[in-house]
């Protein structure tokens, strides 16, 4: 038991007297402080626990920051805010397990089969090189932005580190209410991640296959690390001192399985990747991602690998010919992704659902699809409360409404994963949270922000191809004109989703084959871009750049 | 150096429907119902050849490569394996068996190709370093890539996929079989030798590679550096055996020292040097040809197989006396400067002076008419029928040291085989079925029947999308 949990139950048998007391303490602390969590009594909703059958017109008691009661016709306390949620739900705060929310040059992984350069070889490394003694703790800085978009969802945790470079670095779980980052911290380090990301073409790894050595050679490395100190340390004399290392260090708690690793991996074959250095590494591995499960549920199942699956589900291209051109193996693919949850239940296999890149404003959404496709709305909710929990290893403290537990507590006007619902209230670490919708500005904001020319530099079979393009976006949509060594024209099928772009033109060449269709494929990332082309030729990376 | 070709609409088989519909939990009760007779016949073979259930190819011309040609022959596949082959009056049914007849068709066994870049995700190249002999094409095979399916239908069925030239020591590249339908993992001949690709020439010295600007530009720039890449890593692999060496006899001795680094490039350079790791290298010039097997005397190691070898008519002995095989192309040349002395007699020339010679591809399609290359070292050179088939079956089979596996049809081998509608050394045949170890991963009735079930599909998938063409997620 933790701590909080008994001194909780402690107080609660506490004499009257003495209860009175120690309220009229916790009421001075809380009048210096300001912001301290308060008593509060959330009355008449239907309380969903995910811990057990959900409670009409129940009530939830938060004391101090933690859940003090819930049940139906608990009394009120003498010294509690009212919340009236009559007609509402009440839900345990929802954890998304994977994200990578405060880290402003974080990207959504943009690994298509191929494996894009994922930042300019010409700007150098445009984001930094995360490492495995990189820690999320001291470098997260969640904006006002990020915090009303994941409360908006209902998000009331998460779990946030970089997608850059390969080991991502050390995860840190946080809860999004308001003070100090530390005072938010639930767990850290909570996982060490790692990403099959290539680097820029000739930097090592600039491929899939180089990026799996150079995680082996990084894992043999930190068990080299490990012997060497090991051996120095028992017989100094006569041995020549261990350079220090800081990456190997970081990883020794990886190797001794103190610390999960989390690999992200959307498609079957990427995860059978990390299954099997995870195999020959003998680490524990939680998978990322994840959303071709549903070829493999009972072998994960069997396997006892948990999934931390994104419902940042795969999207036709908006174009009608776009879609007509793809084969068949993609367009099953995407339409059966969204069976991964309900496969997984099906199967036994631990997992959680998570947002995986995508914005939480996208989280619901995503969550509606896997139950269109056979995932109930009571599993939906474990998949986003308790089973994360379980699976990070904070379900003594987080994941559903039970006594003792911390008080992140949801309040909707529908149910938490319907359309157009609204978070009402917000409670998180006992505290009461404003939400601000999500606003929409938010959106053309972040189109407006390619408007401009750019030089995009494809790295062609034949070498490099110069294109200008001169790009606008508004409310998702990207429109413009191209011109240079391919021929000029319109853009077309251009959009924009978050950070990640996508456009069409249409390539002259010197034969058929050159000709045709160029599909861009990109994140932007201020004034730069990097990603895939689709050419008759085959993919191509490309980088561009805004000018100024 | 070939480019891929873009796939515009896979009409093959899907691994993934191909066995939900086996053990029939396809998500959807129309996909069921659609089912051809086809495709049930080849869910009931596949499945069967789990339970060792035996074909018997009957009334056939039978090119075993290595035992002549049999006409009127049968050929009996048991499970994986061949289990009988002979005269059809020689050969008896075994109860139950599935009887194909094969009358006026031709069987031959699977074509393999020595030099593949299909089926790997990813780049093909690590580009970053002269030598990248830590990364493995093994990890990145993909069992996605409908250019293995095409393969089936053109009668290969075992390639050796691999890394790319742009480095002077590639990555270790990966024998497979096209088990189109089963999972990547079954695709790797799993008993197959480890191999490693070596470049020479234009292509490691950067000259096809170029890297962008603001990256300078990558050593070597000359032959002489690709040379020079080449015996350093050797010599840098000898010291670390030694420490190793050093480190094991200091343990004995009782003492306690510090483990060496286990370096997964200077492990792969000493496997090289001790025999575990097979070289097959990129080369086109009659001297850098010398120069690798040189090399590989002066430094100990053995090169298996030199790969597009397009001068190796200038020094078909000197290969021959390393015991060195070639795989090449009969008749491409002049594409660059270092190709402009190819003869497409190279492969007879090769052939009579006693190496080891195969075609093979280095090209999606291509590798779908190997036979086709094969026939023309007949016109070129004058091979016989045998020797011409052999180029693209038991002799590709031997540099890739699985001949006793592959490359004819003998009792025992694998059911690694093909049944042409007519010779396969005519460009008038094609290919009927193809068996990989005993089950029929192409068929070209089953492949015709599935078009307008997998079109039907399609267009209801698609269907179903243009309802809410653009699904909105977000609140």
């Amino acid at each position: 038991m933790p701590p909080r949990i008994s001194s909780t139950a402690a107080e609660v048998e506490m004499p009257l007297m003495r209860h009175a007391f120690a309220a009229l303490l916790i009421l001075s602390a809380l009048a210096a402080r300001g912001d301290a969590p308060g008593v509060y009594a959330i009355t008449g909703g239907t309380v969903h626990t995910a811990a057990g059958a959900d409670i009409a017109n129940g009530v939830v008691i938060v004391r101090d920051g933690l859940i003090e009661a819930v049940g139906a016709g608990l009394a009120i306390p003498a010294d509690a805010a009212t919340i009236d949620a009559a007609g509402m739900h009440v839900y345990p705060g929802l954890i998304d397990a994977q994200t990578s929310l405060g880290f402003t040059s974080a990207k959504p992984a943009q690994r298509r089969r191929g494996g894009g350069a994922r930042s300019a070889a010409q700007e150098g490394p445009a984001v930094p090189e995360t490492s495995p003694s990189f820690l999320a703790i001291n470098n997260v800085k969640l904006s006002d932005d990020d915090l009303d978009a994941a409360r908006s969802a209902g998000i009331t945790t998460i779990l946030t580190v970089p997608t850059t470079g390969i080991f991502n670095g050390q995860s840190v779980i946080l809860n999004l209410g308001s003070g100090s980052a530390e005072s938010r911290v639930v767990k850290q380090p909570a996982t060490m991640q790692v990403s099959f990301n290539t680097r820029s073409t000739w930097v090592y790894p600039d491929s899939l296959m180089g990026v799996m050595a150079y995680i082996r050679q990084t894992l043999l490395d930190a068990q080299q690390y490990a012997a060497a100190r090991a051996v120095y340390d028992r017989s100094p004399a006569g041995n020549k001192r261990p350079e220090e290392n800081l990456s190997s260090q970081a990883l020794g708690p990886v190797l001794l399985r103190e610390l999960p690793v989390v690999f992200v991996a959307n498609d079957e074959l990427m995860m059978r990747r990390a299954l099997a250095i995870a195999k020959e590494m003998n680490l524990r591995l939680i998978l990322a991602g994840a959303r071709q499960a549903y070829k493999m549920p009972d072998e994960l199942k069997q396997l006892g690998v948990p999934l931390l699956v994104s419902v940042n589900w795969p999207k036709p291209p908006a174009d009608k010919d776009d879609r007509e051109e793809q084969p068949l193996r993609v367009i099953r693919d995407r339409q059966l992704a969204p069976t991964t949850p309900a496969a997984l239940v099906k199967s036994g296999a631990a997992f959680a659902l998570v947002s995986g890149g995508a914005k939480s404003a996208d989280f619901a959404g995503g969550i509606r699809k896997a139950m269109d496709n056979g995932l109930t709305a009571d599993d939906a909710l474990r998949a986003t409360t308790i089973w994360p929990a379980r699976i990070l290893g904070v379900d003594r403290q987080l994941g559903s409404l039970e006594r003792g537990k911390i008080a992140n507590v949801v309040v909707t006007d529908k149910p938490i994963f319907a359309k157009e619902r609204q978070v009402k209230r917000l409670l998180i670490d006992g505290r009461e949270v404003r939400v601000t919708p999500a606003a929409e500005k938010k959106k053309a904001g972040a189109a407006s922000a390619i408007d401009g020319t750019w030089s995009l530099s494809v790295r062609s079979a034949q070498g490099d191809v110069a294109i200008t393009a001169t790009l606008h976006g508004e409310n998702g949509t990207v429109t413009g004109t191209y011109s240079g060594d391919r021929g000029s024209g319109e853009i077309r099928n251009g959009s924009l989703d978050g950070t990640t772009i996508e456009f069409t033109i249409t390539a002259t060449g010197s034969n058929q084959s050159e000709a045709g269709d160029w599909v861009f494929h990109g994140t932007v990332s201020g004034t730069s871009m990097t990603g895939t082309v689709s050419t008759n030729l085959g993919s191509f990376q490309f980088t561009g750049s805004k000018a100024k | 150096m070939m480019i891929k070709q873009r796939v515009i609409l896979s009409a093959a088989k899907d691994p993934y429907l191909q066995a939900r519909r086996m053990i029939g939990t396809d998500a959807s009760p129309s996909l069921r119902l659609s089912m051809t007779l086809g495709a049930v016949l080849l869910a009931v073979a596949a499945t069967a050849s789990a339970q060792e259930t035996v074909t018997v190819i009957r009334n056939a011309t039978v090119l075993t490569i290595t035992k002549g040609r049999i006409e009127h022959g049968s050929v009996v596949i048991r499970g994986a394996k061949i289990a009988a082959v002979g005269p059809d009056a020689q050969v008896s049914v075994p109860a139950g068996a599935r009887v194909i007849d094969a009358a006026g068709k031709f069987v031959m066994p699977g074509i393999v190709d020595t030099h593949s870049h299909t089926g790997v995700d990813g780049s093909v190249n690590e580009l970053s370093l002269p030598n990248t002999g830590m990364v493995r094409i093994g990890d990145v095979i993909t069992n996605e890539d409908i250019s293995a399916y095409r393969q089936l239908a053109g009668g290969t069925t075992t390639a050796l996929v691999l890394h790319g030239s742009a480095n002077a020591i590639g990555g270790q590249s990966q024998i497979v079989k096209w088990k189109w339908g089963h999972p990547a993992s079954e695709w790797l001949v799993a008993d197959a030798p480890r191999t490693i690709k070596f470049a020479l020439g234009e292509n490691p010295k950067s000259a096809n590679f170029k890297p962008p600007a603001g990256i300078d530009p990558q050593y070597p720039a000359t032959r002489m550096g690709v040379e020079e890449v080449i015996r350093k890593s050797f010599l840098d692999a000898k010291d670390y055996m030694a420490r190793w060496d050093d480190y094991e006899a200091r343990r004995k001795r009782g003492e306690t020292p510090i483990p060496p680094r286990r370096d997964l490039l200077m492990e792969t350079m000493a496997d090289i040097l001790r025999g575990k790791i097979d070289v097959h290298s990129h080369c086109y010039r009659a001297d850098e040809i010398l120069m690798l097997l040189n090399l590989g005397d002066e430094l100990g190691f053995k090169v298996r197989e030199l790969q597009h070898v397009l001068e190796g008519y200038k020094v078909a002995k000197e290969i021959a006396a390393h015991g060195t095989g070639s795989g090449t192309f009969i008749d491409w040349w002049g594409f660059k400067a270092e190709a402009y002395d190819a003869i497409p007699y190279n492969v007879a020339l090769m052939v009579r002076n006693g190496v080891l010679t195969s075609v093979n591809s280095d090209d999606d399609d291509l590798a779908r008419r190997l036979n086709q290359d094969a026939a023309k070292a007949m016109k070129y050179g004058g091979l016989s029928e045998d020797e011409a088939l052999m180029l693209c079956t038991i002799n590709p089979a031997k540099q890739l040291r699985l001949d006793h596996r592959i490359g004819s049809i003998e009792v025992g081998k694998d059911a690694d085989l093909v049944i042409w509608t007519g010779n396969p050394l005519s460009s008038y045949s094609r290919v009927e079925t193809t068996f990989v170890e005993g089950e029929a991963v192409f068929d070209r009735q089953h492949d015709l029947q599935q078009r307008e079930e997998r079109a039907k599909e399609k267009r209801e998938r698609l269907a179903k999308e243009a309802k809410d063409p653009k699904e909105k997620d977000s609140e």
